[in-house]
């Protein structure tokens, strides 16, 4: 006897909303998955033709918050490519530094709310507290927990000096002794693993099929991070800031997990080189370009995978078109791998192994 | 006997899930004061009583939004988290957007921010338990209510409410050009100008400020954004601008920033230039600088 089971659209275990129809057995495995989606459909590639290059460096921010420091980098690159510039050396190296500190907030964030639908409680505030404190850190440099506002036309808008050098490096040898501690702490916890091992698993094969990226294909044993096999500003630049990418070939849930730990611990490698070796120079360029008639694709690795930007203007101050495959978009085909045969109780963790940004996909 | 804790239901109408995220980090992260308000997550939006709502409510949400609210059983209070909930932010252009909220549920809190601090939405729910409160003992809701939570701060860069320094500003517009989220208008009057920023429409960026030539705008590091219902379209930042009189001719005229001057007479000393004239009266002095 099959049973019919919905979750959500609204509901505290789903951070974004999105509706399952799922089809269940006697024993609660799931045999048939059905999702709904388009509630966070906000109408954003249409929005982005209506606003002028200076406000879309700001609503780019808001396709998403997760990884909103990536969506405005690849649009900045998309519009400097086609107006052909080259930034100085300085604003490179402080995009990246805002990228990774995103990076290493978002994966945290991942992987909180991974122990709070697994209940376990105590893993789960301690992962919280720890991304606290980076989201101080990016409130006291960038002025908020979220959306850093970082990217412009030619450059950066802030600058590093001695002092915030300094809080950066503390907080990021802070966080990596407690990562460090996290990760020993998952991997020890029975309990955890018994939920999470062999949970929503996506072979090697499939994964492929799929093409997903980010950490869920490094769980799945493949490694395409993009700053590695097609490095852009300052991973091209100095290419010994590569992510050393940690790959699992297990495909569950626990393996995903792994693999952020392993994008945490290298994003806080990169971070504290770049602001160790900060090049001098200009954070801007002074005289704002004129972005002419063009076209760019620009892709770079956000928290979740691979990011594209297609960007098409015409010379005028608004862009004629603007389009986006975010990671989610590909990892989501994953999910129903994922999920089928698996128990009904573990489809939000598995949903949440992928990191899903609805609002990035359905934007 | 102890009261029954208060029902936290939250629903997400599309937002960028930065107000989500941040709710959970105030949910669960003990310095944000949550454990001590007695509130408690429900699953069933049957059970609760203090709505949480995020987001600029998006065309598919809305029939599921409308069912939800259907389920409410009285009395209940409603708690908008995130500039988008309340006046649909910077996405109010879309063709896909059917919000803000309040065209659906009465809301009686507001927490502007994109996203808000954890401090603020923390607030906000103590606003919104308060109001329960009101209601249950069958008392309207009153006109504001004053800060409840204590012993906050923020960081000196923390990007809060705008401000405006109207004796510098030339009313250039270059703000309200870079807005993404058509928060400032800037009106003509008789005697200049009048620059308005709508707190619950900022999305908090400080482009503004980042582009704007003569400084005049800024971000302050205030995060007092939880407003009642009644303070929705009052909560302004409004600065009025007031054109110069000309020393030479006595006509009206809106003097230049000294950042403009400094690119024109990039050979001059500006200490030297008169800087109370008309464009008029400037043009007639450099053709008599130069040629008489
Ligand atoms: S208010 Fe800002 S952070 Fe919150 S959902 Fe809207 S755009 Fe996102
Ligand atoms: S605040 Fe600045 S940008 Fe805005 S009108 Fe005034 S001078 Fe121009
Ligand atoms: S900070 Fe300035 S530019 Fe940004 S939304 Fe607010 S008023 Fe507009």
């Amino acid at each position: 006897m099959s049973k019919q089971i919905t979750i959500g659209p609204f509901h505290p275990e789903l951070e974004e909303s999105v509706y399952f129809k799922l089809e269940a057995d006697e024993n609660r495995v799931v045999t048939k998955v059905n999702v709904i989606n388009g509630f966070i459909h906000r109408g954003m590639e249409s929005l982005v033709t209506k606003k002028n290059f200076m406000q879309n460096l700001i609503l780019t921010e808001r396709v998403c918050s997760l990884c909103s420091n990536n969506h405005p980098f690849t649009y900045v690159l998309a519009a400097e490519k086609i107006a052909g510039v080259q930034i100085p050396l300085r604003a490179e190296a402080l995009r990246v530094v805002a990228d990774e500190v995103k990076r290493t907030a978002s994966d945290l964030f991942n992987l909180s709310m991974l122990t709070h639908l697994a209940h376990e409680h105590d893993l789960m505030k301690d992962t919280l507290n720890t991304r606290e404190l980076m989201q101080d850190l990016k409130e006291s440099i960038w002025g908020n927990r979220m959306d850093m506002s970082v990217n412009q036309l030619t450059g950066v808008k802030y600058d590093l000096n001695d002092e915030t050098v300094k809080t950066i490096l503390d907080t990021a040898t802070k966080v990596e002794e407690r990562v460090l501690k996290l990760r020993e702490d998952y991997n020890n916890s029975t309990s955890f693993k018994d939920k999470t091992v062999g949970v929503g698993v996506l072979p090697h094969k499939d994964a492929l099929e799929i093409g997903v990226t980010g950490p869920v294909a490094r769980g799945s044993g493949i490694n395409n991070d993009v700053r590695v096999k097609a490095p852009y500003s300052l991973y091209a630049i100095r290419p010994e800031l590569q992510p050393k990418v940690t790959l699992f070939e297990e495909g569950d849930v626990f393996a995903r997990a792994m693999a952020r730990f392993g994008d945490i611990l290298e994003a806080l490698r990169i971070l504290k080189d770049v602001v160790s070796n900060l090049p001098d120079g200009k954070t801007y360029l002074e005289k704002r370009p004129h972005i002419p008639a063009g076209e760019a694709v620009v892709r770079t690795e956000a928290p979740r995978g691979e990011l594209i930007y297609y960007l098409k203007t015409d010379g005028s101050q608004k862009p004629v078109r603007m389009r986006w495959k975010v990671p989610t978009f590909t990892n989501w085909e994953a999910l129903k791998v994922m999920i089928l045969g698996d128990k009904v109780d573990n489809v939000t963790m598995i949903l949440n192994s992928i990191d899903p940004c609805i609002s990035c996909t359905e934007r | 006997m102890s009261t029954p804790p208060v029902k936290l239901f939250r629903i997400n109408t599309g937002s960028c899930n930065g107000c989500d995220v941040e709710f959970v980090a105030t949910a669960f992260v003990d310095k944000f004061q949550i454990s001590s308000m007695n509130v408690e997550l429900v699953e069933n939006v049957e059970e609760s009583n203090l709505l949480v709502i995020t987001g600029p409510l998006t065309s598919k949400s809305e029939s599921f939004l409308k069912k939800y609210i259907s389920k409410l059983k009285k009395p209940y209070a409603v708690v908008g988290v995130g500039t988008c909930s309340i006046s649909c932010g910077i996405f109010r252009d879309s063709y896909s957007i059917n919000g803000p909220i309040d065209k659906f549920i009465d809301v009686n809190v507001n927490v502007a921010g994109c996203p808000p601090r954890p401090e603020s939405i923390a607030e906000g729910i103590a606003k919104g338990i308060k109001v329960l409160e009101l209601k249950s003992e069958g008392e309207e809701t009153p006109q504001k209510i004053e800060q409840i939570l204590i012993g906050f701060e923020a960081p000196k860069k923390f990007r809060g409410r705008m401000s405006l320094n109207e004796t510098i500003c030339t009313a250039c517009r270059t703000c309200e050009t870079v807005c993404p989220s058509t928060a400032i208008k800037i009106t003509k009057t008789q005697n200049g100008f009048i620059h308005n920023i709508w707190h619950n429409s900022c999305c908090y960026c400080g482009n503004c400020a980042f582009f704007c030539p003569t400084g005049a705008i800024y971000s302050t590091n205030n995060f007092d954004t939880v407003k009642l219902q009644n303070e929705k379209f009052s909560d302004l930042n409004t600065g009025i601008i007031n054109l110069s009189t000309c020393s030479s001719c006595g006509e009206s005229y809106m003097p230049p920033s000294s950042g403009l001057l400094g690119k024109a007479y990039i050979h001059n000393n500006l200490k030297k230039l008169n800087k109370s004239i008309c464009s008029k009266c400037r043009k007639e002095e450099n053709f008599k600088r130069m040629y008489a």
